[in-house]
């Protein structure tokens, strides 16, 4: 009790704190509430606690939450693995070094986006609040959609594991050439399989969507095998299980742009850039179109 | 030394040093925040070492593409300016050997100028692939050189004395030659398939089964260069163009005495390029 009395005098200027006796007692407002930070007392707690803070922290939509555990003076752990915490704080440091720990936490985990395991740039969760972020500020910028053209039966042909090898490529390649063009307020994620989705100021954006479409034809051939790269082209089946000649993989990207036409919601650009990689789709091999129409001012 | 010993000695090296005027000159381009992508690549492509650093890095399992990636320039892009330039602030000189490992920088220069002319007139896809592999041929005279300096000042000066080629020197005392020390380090190093190939069969390109047309121009190129007297391979003579690269490369002599031009323009520009003074 002690301890939940400094924690709350420390911390009740900044945060909104609630307070629970035993972790029990907990579950249920972090199942409806979502915390940002758990200050777990690790001094009294019980190994069932522990047990259950494990659980908690195993699930995937849970075990984001940080965990900062308040631990004894002479505490000693052989292995962490044991505890799904983040970080841990010793009971004689609590009044100096509380605040700041919280602090770093939260930061910690803002920094930890969702990220594609396969490429490790962010997923569609942080798309979307990216996205959604700025649009909210009124802010002026291009958002592009770049998918793969034949990735399919390439993928059919040469296995998965090929196939990630060139979805891994076009992350870094994309990421390179939009940071390339725009260092500072640019933005890269990968939203999944072959769907890339960048963004940037509108006034380098077709220059980066240029560099990109240029070093991907470039690059991509040394993906395939010398008889392959001798043929332009690859034997693989189409979806109805037919064989068939498909050309080398190329890249489409669709770009939407949110100045004439002030977008309000995520959907609604993706929606647009979307259509345009449809459109740029149309065309053989690599290229890139621009949302062009006029829209009404609103 | 027994040859699995020896293979280990040489798969130990994680990284080669250059001869100082590389490294002079390397430090300016990094710490110009202007240079472009295209300027540190022509500067990385003109010394086997530092090629072989940025291919190493962009064919490190890291990257999730190993064995793909074999032209300089696709490496850049993939592994993006602030990596570039890091791994290059890391690269050190040699200490010893310095006038012989001179030549052999610019013999490697001269190779892989002369690789890119021909590639392009074969209307190879990718000439850059082909200039690389020329660049990087002797690799292995490098790495045996840092490994065993005593033995192959040895090696140097038997294959000197008693009119060898190194090659044979190399593999009276070896019992391998440069060429397999090289595609050792290569294959270590997750380059390419073709590129270790074309390492490996410098000397004997009718040997090579996936690549012959690469490893044919890089053979042609190590001769045309030395027969030119540009650079210094070690060899105190020229040795003979393969018969199976004649038949494959087919050039009549006129056009052998184009690329002889063609070579001495390129050459002139690849230096004042590298090494004007600003």
């Amino acid at each position: 009790m002690v301890l939940s009395n400094i924690v709350n005098r420390m911390l009740k200027e900044q945060f909104s704190i609630v307070n629970f006796s035993n972790i029990e007692a907990s579950l249920d407002y972090i199942y409806n509430s979502m915390p940002d930070i758990l200050v777990f007392d690790g001094v009294t707690a019980s190994t069932n606690a522990v047990t259950m803070l494990n659980e908690l922290k195993n699930d995937p939509i849970f075990g984001q939450i940080p965990v900062l555990m308040i631990v004894a003076d002479n505490f000693f752990v052989a292995d962490w693995e044991a505890f799904f915490v983040e970080d841990y704080l010793r009971i004689r440091d609590v009044e100096k070094d509380l605040l700041d720990r919280i602090k770093l936490c939260l930061h910690r985990s803002e920094r930890v986006v969702e990220v594609n395991p396969l490429t490790r740039l962010p997923g569609n969760i942080a798309i979307s609040k990216q996205v959604q972020s700025r649009l909210d500020k009124g802010d002026a910028f291009a958002l592009a959609y770049a998918d793969l053209d034949y990735f399919k039966p390439y993928n059919d042909k040469y296995g998965f594991s090929r196939g990630d090898e060139v979805l891994k490529m076009v992350g870094r390649l994309v990421m390179n050439m939009v940071k390339g063009r725009q260092p500072v307020g640019s933005f890269v994620g990968h939203i999944g399989g072959d769907d890339f989705t960048f963004i940037m100021d509108a006034t380098v954006a077709e220059q980066a969507a240029g560099d990109i479409l240029e070093n991907f034809d470039r690059i991509i051939t040394t993906f395939y095998d010398p008889e392959d790269r001798a043929t332009n082209s690859i034997e693989s089946v189409d979806r109805e299980g037919n064989k068939r000649v498909f050309p080398i993989m190329g890249l489409s990207i669709g770009i939407a742009v949110n100045i004439e036409k002030k977008f309000k919601h995520y959907g609604g650009i993706i929606q647009v850039a979307s259509e345009m990689k449809k459109h740029a789709k149309e065309s053989d091999g690599s290229c890139f179109r621009v949302d062009k129409r006029h829209y009404a001012k609103n | 030394m027994d040859l699995q010993n020896l293979r280990v000695q040489i798969e130990r090296i994680d990284t080669l040093p250059t001869i100082p005027k590389v490294l002079q000159k390397l430090l300016k381009v990094i710490e110009n925040p202007k240079a472009s992508i295209t300027e540190i690549g022509d500067f990385v492509a003109s010394d086997a070492v530092l090629t072989s650093r940025v291919l190493k890095v962009v064919n490190s399992p890291v990257y999730g593409f190993p064995g793909r990636i074999s032209s300089v320039s696709q490496a850049l892009i993939l592994l993006g300016m602030n990596v570039v330039r890091g791994m290059l602030l890391g690269v050190s000189v040699f200490e010893v050997m310095e006038k012989a490992m001179v030549g052999l920088w610019e013999h490697s220069l001269g190779s892989a100028v002369v690789a890119r002319i021909i590639a392009r007139r074969k209307e190879v896809k990718e000439p850059e692939e082909v200039s690389i592999a020329a660049l990087l041929h002797d690799i292995g005279k490098v790495a045996m050189s840092l490994k065993f300096n005593d033995d192959y000042k040895k090696i140097l000066f038997t294959a000197e004395k008693n009119s060898l080629f190194i090659a044979e020197a190399e593999k009276d005392f070896f019992s391998v030659t440069h060429a397999e020390a090289g595609a050792w380090i290569a294959q270590k190093w997750n380059f390419p398939k073709g590129l270790i190939e074309a390492i490996e069969y410098h000397h004997k390109p009718h040997l090579s089964r996936n690549v012959p047309l690469l490893s044919s121009i890089v053979h042609f190129s190590d001769i045309l260069i030395r027969a030119k007297g540009f650079g210094f391979a070690g060899d105190s003579f020229v040795p003979a163009v393969h018969p199976s690269v004649w038949t494959l490369l087919n050039f009549s002599d006129a056009e052998i005495r184009e690329i002889f031009d063609e070579i001495e323009d390129s050459l002139g520009q690849s230096e004042d390029m590298l090494f004007k003074e600003e």
